[in-house]
């Protein structure tokens, strides 16, 4: 089980990769990936793949939503506290 | 609001009429015949006249924004809306122009064989190849249209076309195969368009009170094919782009639409040096006759004064600044 910090900067590797544009210091852990157009569709299926190993749970169609996947800190907060999911 | 009781989706129980079943009485005797087999409505009298004030109102709201006029033809042709990706995201709606080829030899057996058959079906020799699709969404044409330019202000445009989806199953003026839809588009940058939509919305809800018409706004998604196996339909869940504002039990009338840069970056139209953003309001004419006759009756005298509301909003528009937030409301990503 990775610790939020591990968690954290996987999920941020990841998204530097992705992001066209995107320099590190640009990348805050509340920057809006999806409204910036940081990410795009053609990123979900992999992202969500992500989300799912690091969660280790599946997951649904109601979990998809800016308040599980806007920013780093929603993913983090979604894969870390799955209970709390909305 | 009509007299019969017992709503379901705002369709009435005084339901079926010599015109077949699922055409509303009230509906029939005012000036709609439904052709049940290819979900297609013929309008006269004054539900006819009824239409045609629902789109001029329409377009009189435009002019909140002065939008440009613009008509377009019924086809798209296969490299536009290739380009938009609509035959992946929406294969099963897509309805496709044939002619069989033109070769003398071809078109002559063809008038050798039986030309219809007796279950009613053309009985084709060899087609043409396949160039085009008739108009899914009427603002399609605009960025083809516009497609290079390099704006340096918002462009504000209005168009209206018959559109074509085939459904699986039809319904007289709320979900058929060709129907009107009357749409206003902001082409610009992303702050441009949001306020744009903002305002589409303030649109939206002043006109449909001054006519009392009650709707309530739901987020919404397009109608993919296998929607889960599309990231585009999968975006539209994590980052809702339509917005639809709703008549009874979720009939929608009008929505607005965010496009992101989608339709900037695949037909080169750039604002300020960068893909444009874009938006659309989409009014389904159609459905806002089912919409006025279900709530105000089937007696014109009763009907609201469309086009004088319309005046009013366009007036109020220019002095009032929305208070609505239209988080994103499109098709594409």
């Amino acid at each position: 089980m990775r610790t939020e910090a591990e968690t954290r900067a996987v999920l941020r590797d990841w998204v530097l990769k992705k992001a066209s544009g995107l320099d590190p210091e640009q990348l805050a852990d509340s920057t809006a990936l999806f409204e910036q157009r940081y990410l795009r569709s053609v990123h979900l299926p992999e992202l969500l793949l992500l989300l799912e190993r690091l969660r280790g749970a599946p997951i649904e169609v109601e979990h998809l939503n800016l308040d599980n996947f806007g920013s780093l800190d929603a993913m983090v907060r979604f894969v870390c506290v799955p209970e709390s999911a909305p | 609001m009509s007299t019969a009781e017992t709503r379901t989706d705002g369709v009435t129980t005084d339901d079926t009429s010599a015109e077949g079943p699922g055409v509303p009485c009230r509906l029939a005797q005012i000036g709609l015949r439904w052709h049940a087999t290819h979900g297609q409505a013929s309008l006269f009298g004054p539900l006819w006249k009824l239409a045609e004030e629902c789109d001029q109102a329409f377009r009189r709201l435009a002019d909140v924004w002065h939008a440009e006029d613009e008509s377009h033809p019924a086809f798209l042709s296969a490299e536009c809306i290739a380009r938009l990706d609509y035959l992946r995201s929406f294969p099963h709606q897509a309805t496709f122009p044939v002619t069989l080829d033109s070769s003398e030899a071809n078109v002559e057996d063809f008038l050798n064989g039986p030309v219809v058959d007796d279950a009613g079906h053309v009985a084709p020799t060899r087609l043409a190849p396949i160039s085009a699709v008739l108009t899914p969404a009427a603002c399609y044409h605009l960025y083809q249209h516009h497609e290079g330019e390099r704006l340096t202000r918002p462009r504000y445009l209005t168009t209206r076309n018959t559109c074509f989806r085939h459904e699986e199953s039809y319904r007289p003026l709320r979900r058929q195969w060709s129907f009107t839809m009357r749409e206003v588009v902001c082409i610009g940058t992303r702050a441009e368009v949001g306020e744009f939509l903002d305002r589409a919305r303030w649109v939206v809800n002043r006109f449909t009170r001054l006519v009392d018409l009650p709707i309530a706004w739901q987020q919404a998604t397009d109608p993919f094919f296998q929607p889960m196996r599309n990231p585009k339909y999968l975006m539209q869940l994590v980052q809702p782009v339509k917005h639809e504002a709703t008549y009874g039990a979720g009939l929608a009338i009008a929505s607005v639409n965010l496009h992101h840069d989608h339709f900037g970056e695949r037909f080169d139209l750039s604002r300020d040096g960068k893909p444009a953003y874009s938006g659309c309001l989409a009014f389904g004419l159609e459905r806002w006759l089912f919409a006025i006759t279900d709530q105000h009756g089937s007696d014109p005298a009763d009907w609201p004064d469309l086009v004088a509301a319309s005046r009013t909003v366009v007036a109020e528009a220019s002095v009032v600044r929305p208070t609505v937030a239209a988080s994103g409301a499109g098709r594409s990503e």
